[in-house]
C-alpha cells in the first residue's frame, strides 16, 4: 500500500473505530452487552450466506446512491436528489419489467434496467439544465423534484400501473416478468455486481476522459475552468443527468433484483442515504463500495442485535451518524492521532454555494 | 507517521478490551427489549429445564414502528403481554422492523429462534406473514390487521370492522354537533382501514343528523409521510375549524394526533380520537377529546394467543371487538337521549339492520 493511500483511508477507518467505540459505550448505558451486540450485529450481516446476501442487497442501493452524489460532488453540485431519482428509476424499471412480455432475458433485463437509468438522467437533468440556464441551484430544484418525484410514484403505483390481481389493496405494480428479474447467484446478487463495476467506470470516466477532466475542472474553479473553454453550463447539466442517471440505476435494481415490483413508500431514504455514503467515501467512487458495503452490513445486523443484545436498532443510525460526524470534522481524529495537516485531504463539497 | 499508528493501535485494544470484558455474558438467554414495557420478559426468563411447564415462545414482529408508539405496534405488543400473562411458561420479545424490505427476514429470525407463536402487526406484513406460515406449518402465526383470502391452517388474521367503529363515533358527533359540519382528517386512502373509518363516521354522521355537512381530508402525500406529519394534521384541522366544523376525528397516527391536539386550543371543539382510548396516550387533546374509534387489539391478540397455547386457535379470520371509548370528562355533555340512540346504533350493527358502508 502506498502512502497517499494510507493517508486518504486512515481518516475514514480512525471515524469508524472511534464511532464503534462510543457506540460501545451508549450500548453499556442501556445495560447491554457492547460484545454481544457487535457479534450480533457481525453475524446478522456476515454470518453465512443469507446474512452475506442480505448485506450485498442492502449495500447495492447505497453504492448506486453514493455515486450519484460523489459524481455531482466533483462538478461541485450537491445533489439531493438522489431520493427522487432513485424513485422514478425504480418505478419505469418496474413498469418496463411487468409491462412488456415476450422478450428474452438478454432484451427485457437491459431494456427495463435502461428505462430506470434514463428515467433517472431526466430527473436529474432537470435540476442540472435549470442550473445551466437560469442559475436555479441545485440543492433547492432537487430537494422539489424528490416531492415531485414521491407523489407521480406513489401516483402511478396506485393508479395506471397498480397491480389488480387478488385481493391486493395496496399502491404497488405488479410483479415484473421472470424476463426481467436480475438473478442471483449464490450469495451474490447481480445487481451489486453491477454496482461494483459502475462505481470503476465513474472512476475511470473522472480521472481517464476528457468529460471526467471538464467535471472536476468546473469543480476546483468554475470561472477558471470557463475562461479554459470549457462548456460550465453543459457540464453541469451532463453531470446532474449522469448524477441521476446513476441514482435511477439503483432503483432499477432495487426493483428488479430485490422487491420484484415497485411499491409505495418501499424505498423511502435509500437516495437520501446516498449522501451519507459520499461523504464517508470522501467523493472517491471507489471508496463508495467499502462504504456502503460496512453501512449495508449495520442496516443487515440491526434486527439481530436487537434481537440477541436488546440494544435498539436505532444504536445503527447513531453509529452512522458519528461516523459521519468524524469523517466531516476530521481535525478532531487529526488531533488525536496526531497526524499532519494535508491540504490534498481537504474535501470540496458544493462549491456553488454563496455563488450562482 | 509511526506515532499517528501507535496511536491508532492503542485506541484499537482500547476497543478490543471494551468489547471482550463485556462479551463474557454470552448471548444465548438476553433476550429482553430494551424499551417499555420489557419488564416482563426480564421476570419470564427462567431457564427452560428447571421449569416442569414448557417453553411457549411468543414472538412479535412490529410493521415501521416502535412498541412504544402510543398507537397500532404498541397495542398489539399490550396485547402480547396480556395474553403472555395469562399462559404458564410464556416469553415475549420483540423486533421492531425499520424497513419494510426486512418483514420476511425478522419473522425467520424468530423462527430459528423457536417461536411458538409469532405475531405479526399490520396489513403490511400480510404477505410475508403467509409465506412464512406455509414455510412453517408447525409455527403458528398471528397476523394483526391481515385479512385472510384464503385460510391457512396456522395463520389466524385478526380484523376489524373499522366502519361500525367510525360509524359509532360519527353518530355521537351528529348529536353533539352544534354547527352541524363535522371535519375528519385522515391518513392516507392508500390504506384502506382508514377509508373504513372515514365512510363510518361520515355515514354515521348523517344517520343520526341528516342535515349535517362533513369535511374529510385526507394526507396528499405517500404512504412514507401520510402517518407522521402531525404539523399537516394540525393546519388542516385549523381550516375545518374555520369552515365551521365543531367536531373533528383524527384518524391516521401521528397526523390524527397532531389534529386532536390543534383542537384541543379551539375553545369549545370537540375531538374523537382513533385506534384505542386516545385519552390514555395523547394527554394533550384531553380539552377536546370526546371519545375514540376504537378496535380493541388488545384483547384480539391476547384472546388469540390464549387459544394458541390451548390447541384451539384455526386458520381464516377473526373479528375484533370495536367500539367507542368511554367520554371521561365529557360523560355529562353525552346526554340520556344520545346514550340511548348510541345503544339503538350499536344494536343496528351488530345484528346488521344497519350497514355503515352501503355503495
Amino acid at each position: 500500500m502506498s502512502r497517499s493511500l494510507l493517508r486518504t483511508i486512515s481518516i475514514p477507518i480512525a471515524a469508524v473505530v472511534f464511532g464503534l467505540v462510543i457506540g460501545a459505550i451508549l450500548i453499556l448505558t442501556q445495560n447491554a452487552s457492547p460484545g454481544t451486540a457487535y457479534k450480533a450485529l457481525l453475524v446478522g450481516g456476515a454470518g453465512d450466506s443469507d446474512a452475506v446476501l442480505r448485506t450485498l442487497q442492502k449495500a447495492t442501493p447505497l453504492i448506486f446512491g453514493g455515486l450519484a452524489v460523489a459524481f455531482a460532488f466533483k462538478a461541485g453540485m450537491f445533489n439531493i436528489g438522489g431520493q427522487g431519482q432513485l424513485l422514478v428509476g425504480a418505478v419505469f424499471a418496474a413498469g418496463v419489467g411487468f409491462g412488456i412480455d415476450g422478450l428474452p432475458l438478454v432484451i427485457h433485463l437491459p431494456v427495463a434496467l435502461l428505462a430506470g437509468g434514463i428515467a433517472g438522467a431526466v430527473w436529474g437533468g432537470i435540476a442540472g439544465t435549470l442550473k445551466a440556464t437560469t442559475g436555479a441551484h441545485e440543492v433547492i430544484v432537487t430537494i422539489m423534484l424528490n416531492f415531485v418525484a414521491g407523489n407521480l410514484t406513489d401516483w402511478l403505483a396506485a393508479n395506471p400501473w397498480k397491480d389488480n390481481s387478488g385481493s391486493n389493496i395496496v399502491a404497488r405494480t405488479p410483479l415484473v416478468e421472470d424476463s426481467a428479474v436480475i438473478p442471483t447467484f449464490g450469495a451474490v446478487p447481480v445487481g451489486f455486481l453491477l454496482a461494483v463495476i459502475t462505481a470503476i467506470t465513474c472512476w475511470m470516466i473522472l480521472e481517464r476522459t476528457t468529460f471526467g477532466f471538464e467535471v472536476k475542472s468546473v469543480g476546483n474553479n468554475r470561472h477558471a475552468a470557463d475562461y479554459a473553454g470549457i462548456r460550465v453550463g453543459r457540464i453541469m447539466a451532463l453531470t446532474m443527468a449522469v448524477a441521476g442517471l446513476l441514482a435511477g440505476l439503483g432503483g432499477a435494481v432495487e426493483s428488479l433484483g430485490v422487491d420484484g415490483r415497485f411499491e409505495a413508500g418501499v424505498n423511502v431514504g435509500l437516495g437520501f442515504e446516498g449522501i451519507t455514503i459520499a461523504l464517508l467515501a470522501r467523493a472517491n467512487p471507489l471508496g463508495v463500495v467499502p462504504a456502503a458495503l460496512l453501512v449495508g452490513l449495520m442496516e443487515a445486523g440491526a434486527a439481530r442485535m436487537q434481537f440477541k443484545a436488546g440494544v435498539a436498532p436505532e444504536l445503527i443510525d447513531v453509529i452512522q451518524a458519528l461516523i459521519l460526524f468524524f469523517v466531516a470534522a476530521p481535525i478532531i481524529l487529526r488531533w488525536v492521532l496526531r497526524m499532519r495537516h494535508d491540504a490534498s485531504e481537504q474535501l470540496q463539497l458544493g462549491a456553488g454555494w454563496g455563488r450562482s | 507517521m509511526t506515532s499517528m499508528w501507535r496511536r491508532f493501535l492503542a485506541l484499537l485494544m482500547v476497543f478490543g478490551l471494551l468489547t471482550a470484558a463485556c462479551g463474557s455474558d454470552s448471548d444465548s438467554s438476553s433476550s429482553s427489549g430494551s424499551e417499555s414495557g420489557s419488564s416482563s420478559s426480564a421476570e419470564e426468563e427462567a431457564p427452560a429445564e428447571e421449569e416442569p411447564v414448557e417453553e411457549f415462545k411468543i414472538g412479535l414482529v412490529t410493521d415501521t414502528g416502535k412498541v412504544d408508539d402510543k398507537a397500532f405496534n404498541q397495542s398489539a405488543w399490550e396485547g402480547a403481554l396480556a395474553g403472555a400473562a395469562q399462559i404458564e411458561g410464556a416469553t415475549t420479545d420483540y423486533i421492531e422492523t425499520e424497513e419494510s424490505k426486512d418483514y420476511a427476514n425478522n419473522i425467520q429470525l424468530f423462527l430459528d429462534d423457536g417461536a411458538s407463536v409469532i405475531i405479526t402487526v399490520g396489513f403490511g406484513l400480510g404477505e410475508a406473514t403467509i409465506e412464512a406460515a406455509q414455510a412453517n406449518p408447525d409455527v403458528l402465526f398471528i397476523g394483526v390487521d391481515q385479512f385472510q383470502g384464503e385460510a391457512i391452517p396456522n395463520l389466524a388474521g385478526l380484523v376489524f370492522e373499522e366502519a361500525k367503529s367510525g360509524f359509532l363515533a360519527g353518530a355521537l358527533a351528529g348529536m353533539l354537533t352544534k354547527t352541524n359540519i363535522v371535519g375528519a382528517v385522515l391518513g392516507t386512502d392508500l390504506v384502506p382501514p382508514v377509508v373504513f373509518f372515514k365512510e363510518g363516521w361520515e355515514n354515521g354522521a348523517k344517520y343520526t343528523n341528516p342535515d349535517v355537512q362533513t369535511i374529510s381530508t385526507y394526507h396528499p402525500g405517500g404512504l412514507d409521510v401520510a402517518f407522521g406529519d402531525p404539523e399537516w394534521g394540525a393546519t388542516t384541522a385549523r381550516q375545518a375549524l374555520d369552515q365551521g366544523a365543531d367536531i373533528i376525528f383524527g384518524a391516521g397516527g401521528a397526523t390524527g394526533n397532531g389534529a386532536l391536539i390543534e383542537v384541543a386550543t379551539e375553545e369549545g371543539a370537540l375531538c374523537v380520537g382513533v385506534d384505542w382510548d386516545q385519552w390514555g396516550t395523547v394527554p394533550e387533546a384531553h380539552p377536546c377529546l370526546v371519545t375514540s374509534a376504537m378496535k380493541d387489539i388488545v384483547k384480539g391478540v391476547a384472546d388469540l394467543l390464549v387459544a394458541a397455547k390451548a390447541g384451539t386457535l384455526t386458520g381464516g379470520n377473526f373479528l375484533g371487538d370495536v367500539d367507542i371509548a368511554p367520554y371521561h370528562d365529557f360523560e355529562s355533555m353525552v346526554t340520556d337521549e344520545m346514550r340511548a340512540t348510541i345503544e339503538e346504533v350499536r344494536a343496528g350493527l351488530a345484528d346488521g339492520s344497519i350497514n355503515p358502508m352501503p355503495e
